[in-house]
């Protein structure tokens, strides 16, 4: 008798381009809501709406990059990462094949932005100028992406007051997500500093350097992470002295040998 | 006496002198050269183009067709006025000195390749589809080259019967020659063009890349666009020849070996290798990609057949087709912008070792540029600074002043500055003048100088692709700014240290200062309360071990040099032998000549050198 499961293959009818582009509007409807939840249940839908869909007709391919799109949107609001990166590795191949032939999406610049902030977040600088790179002189100077370029400057030099500064000078309200991971960093780095540059410094001075809003906010963050900092006189911060002294340990004794060892042999195989 | 003569006539005498098949040439060369004198007073002489094809015929023809090779002299003979410099020389080889250069195809090549550029260079159109009528056989293996450069007639301005008819008039009187010797492998009768045998497919190949060049040199779209149907219909070509030999090879086991034996040869060529192609096959995809810069081209479709094509030359062990396939993903990858895709190509291949030194610079400045983009400054400027020392001295002006730009800014990247000789080396000296002025603008550590430099030469730095790069020096011109102020105040205010250097704003400068403290660029410290930095390195460099480090680095760097120096030297073969029987009292004998063997080996090794 044949197989039973052939009598259950049903036929599967084919997406017409009505359906992707009601499911894409439902999306956009959501996204510019703030509808988080719902707006994921349907970019589940439309992805798997997408698989089927003619793939090599145009259409599907601006239907693919606006879904993508608000998904990438859709994973900063909600503050997922990873949820993140995987549209935007996503996105790529669309923005390059698509880069001669179809009009550039409105949000491209945006999309690209967020990514370059994502990346410097990450203190993935490499790939963040290869990313400069592939951009073109009128993108790069649009304000979504000026602003991660300015600020990658700006943390290079090290002037971080202009970067906490920046926090208020944001071109879109999704670059939020990445500027609270952005002023913790920028913290730990003003701390180390700190710590190497002074001898030792008041309690509100240090409060106003890194930003904090009050003197109870910088203790509880010195018993995270600090604790080699001493606090003297009930105002004063004093940072832990470097080690002093010269140990027999100081010399690279084992290097030294090696180096010379090498030489001697060299030496020698000169006629 | 002079083994290698310049003069040709007295090449022929020279042969003569040698052996008896040498005698023979003699005689020919000897009752010809006046009879094709006259007639090249009358009649058309040989054109260059067509006389290095017979050059190569007899290069790669071997034994059996040293016959030919007496007529072919003569007409390489008559051809040498027409600016051959210096191929008397090949004119001298006997027969069994091209048996042993025979065992190696590709090197045959690429030394006849060098030889008859000056053939290439002085060649119009014309000249092109003239060789292919005479040259290539219409019935032979060399017949869909043949087509596609006759229908380029057209273009030349002469039809295709005035090119067989001036092929047959051109092979005429080198016709008359070779009435000599019966033994030809396609010619027959005296009114039939002679056609090439062993080197059809190369001459082919090699007709077809010096059209593509003469069409691209053109520079109008529809000759762009002809050149790119040519080039597409070469490679296919090509690929063809070299698909079949490798059958064949197959076919025929150990009897039809690759690179081989000119007894095989019967087959109408198709029993030799398809190694001497490869030299070819690599100049033809880089003609494709000269083409395909020029016109508007599906990148995809041109990105997929060339790792096809460095897949197969992997596969093959052709190192020129591989080594060049690869310098030219990278180049489209780079021109595309594409660093992430360039590096990991670049991490997931190897460059072959014995690549022409041509190739590997390419290579090195690839590398190099793709290193820089990703803030790999170490290994970039190492790369880039062998590629500037292994470049030629005498051409490529332009590359060597891209790699000088590139290195430059590297090197600002680093924290270094640049020598000011590097500046003012002969003929970069306009090119590289806006790289001088910003290097000063890093060396004055002042912000806005820097930044007003770069933006009156933006547009300079991007038509030579370091604009990004130079963005990122903002960093540098602070570091340094920052080292020469605390290497000469021992106390400065913050306020001060903000002016000096450009910046915003005094807290900025706080913060700048200890960025700087933290990285290890000055030693200082700061006091918040009178606003003032303290710098405090009085120590002393030679306490540390900073010395025996510097040390090390320049003594390995020199013995590396002698170990590769001892490696590569050369000695002139039996040199020794002279001391050992001098010192052993044997008093040389002057008739003691070397066998044919020995000489042959000897030139070999010679040109090896030159090449």
């Amino acid at each position: 008798p044949p197989p039973l499961f052939y009598l259950l293959l049903v036929p599967v009818t084919l997406p017409t381009m009505t359906d992707l582009s009601a499911l894409l509007t439902d999306l956009t409807g959501r996204v510019d809501s703030g509808d988080v939840e719902g707006g994921k249940a349907t970019l589940a839908n439309l992805k798997i709406a997408l698989l089927d869909a003619d793939p090599t007709s145009d259409t599907t391919a601006q239907i693919a990059t606006s879904a993508l799109e608000l998904g990438v949107l859709l994973s900063a609001a909600d503050g997922d990462l990873d949820a993140f990166a995987r549209n935007v590795s996503q996105l790529k191949p669309h923005y390059a094949s698509a880069s001669a032939t179809a009009a550039a999406s409105s949000r491209k610049n945006h999309i690209i932005g967020l990514n370059l902030m994502h990346l410097l977040v990450d203190n993935r600088l490499s790939e963040f100028h290869s990313e400069l790179e592939l951009l073109s002189t009128a993108e790069a100077s649009s304000p979504e992406i000026s602003f991660p370029i300015h600020l990658e400057r700006q943390l290079m030099v090290g002037s971080y007051d202009e970067v906490l500064a920046a926090g208020s000078r944001v071109p879109h309200a999704s670059y939020g997500l990445f500027m609270d991971h952005l002023l913790t960093t920028v913290r730990d780095n003003i701390a180390d500093c700190l710590e190497v540059a002074y001898k030792t410094m008041t309690m509100d001075d240090a409060v106003r350097m890194m930003k904090f809003g009050s003197v109870a906010e910088l203790q509880s963050y010195m018993e995270e992470c600090r604790d080699d900092w001493i606090v003297e006189d009930g105002n004063r911060l004093c940072f832990a002295p470097p080690p002093t002294g010269r140990k027999a340990d100081d010399i690279p004794s084992k290097k030294l040998i090696s180096n010379t060892l090498t030489y001697a042999a060299e030496l020698e195989r000169i006629v | 006496h002079n083994r290698l003569p310049t003069n040709f006539c007295r090449s022929a005498t020279m042969a003569a002198k040698k052996d008896e098949t040498s005698k023979e040439e003699a005689a020919a060369s000897d009752t010809s050269t006046p009879k094709s004198t006259e007639e090249s007073k009358s009649v058309v002489t040989v054109p260059p183009l067509i006389a290095a094809g017979k050059r190569l015929e007899r290069l790669l023809g071997g034994k059996k067709t040293a016959a030919t090779s007496s007529g072919g002299a003569a007409a390489g003979a008559t051809a040498q006025p027409h600016g051959l410099p210096g191929t008397g020389s090949a004119a001298t080889l006997t027969s069994t000195v091209e048996a042993v250069l025979h065992s190696n195809p590709p090197k045959i090549v690429r030394r006849w390749l060098g030889t008859s550029s000056g053939a290439a260079r002085d060649a119009t159109l014309d000249d092109v589809v003239g060789a292919a009528g005479a040259l290539l056989d219409p019935a032979g293996v060399a017949a869909r080259g043949r087509d596609v450069l006759l229908a380029l007639a057209p273009d030349a301005g002469i039809s295709s019967d005035g090119a067989a008819a001036a092929a047959a008039s051109g092979a005429m009187e080198v016709d008359g020659e070779e009435k000599k010797d019966g033994e030809e492998g396609g010619g027959e009768g005296p009114t039939r063009p002679v056609y090439l045998v062993a080197a059809a497919r190369e001459v082919e190949a090699y007709l077809l890349s010096l059209a593509i060049r003469l069409l691209l040199a053109a520079d109008d779209a529809h000759a762009v666009q002809k050149a790119w149907a040519v080039s597409g219909a070469a490679l296919d070509i090509l690929r063809g020849h070299m698909d079949a030999a490798a059958r064949a090879t197959a076919r025929a086991g150990a009897a039809g070996a690759l690179g081989g034996d000119s007894a095989s040869a019967g087959g109408a060529g198709g029993g030799l290798g398809s190694k001497g192609l490869e030299p070819l096959l690599a100049r033809l995809y880089r003609y494709r990609c000269l083409v395909a810069e020029k016109c508007v081209v599906d990148t995809e479709a041109l990105r997929s057949e060339l790792v096809a094509a460095h897949r197969l030359a992997c596969l093959r062990r052709d190192v020129d087709t591989q080594s060049t396939v690869l310098n030219l993903l990278l180049r489209e990858l780079l021109a595309a912008d594409q660093v992430e895709q360039a590096d990991k190509l670049l991490s997931n291949s190897t460059f072959p070792d014995s690549a022409s030194n041509n190739q590997l610079c390419r290579y090195l400045y690839y590398s190099g540029r793709i290193q820089a983009l990703r803030l790999e400054y170490t290994s970039a400027f190492s790369n880039l600074s062998q590629c500037l020392r292994k470049s030629p001295t005498n051409t490529g002006l332009g590359f060597r002043i891209a790699t000088q730009r590139l290195l430059v800014v590297v090197q600002l990247l680093m924290g270094e500055i640049p020598e000011r000789t590097v500046f003012l080396t002969e003929g970069m000296r306009t090119e590289l003048n806006p790289y001088m002025k910003i290097t000063q603008a890093v060396r004055r550590g002042d912000l806005a100088v820097f930044h007003d430099t770069v933006s009156a030469f933006a547009d300079r730095f991007k038509e030579d692709g370091t604009y990004t790069l130079i963005s990122r020096l903002a960093h540098s011109v602070v570091k340094a700014g920052l080292r020469r102020l605390n290497t000469s105040y021992s106390r400065i205010s913050l306020p001060d240290v903000a002016n000096r250097l450009g910046l915003p704003s005094v807290e900025s400068a706080e913060f700048v200062v200890t960025k700087a403290v933290r990285d290890g660029v000055i030693d200082a410290t700061i006091d918040r309360a009178g606003q003032y930095v303290q710098s405090h390195d009085l120590v002393d460099v030679y306490a540390t071990t900073e010395p025996a480090e510097a040390f090390h680095r320049r003594i390995a760097y020199c013995l590396t040099m002698h170990n590769d120096a001892v490696r590569g030297m050369r000695y002139p073969p039996d040199a020794y032998k002279k001391q050992l029987e001098a010192s052993r009292g044997i008093v040389p004998k002057d008739d003691e000549d070397k066998t044919d063997e020995e000489l042959a080996q000897e030139l070999e090794d010679e040109m090896d050198e030159e090449y």
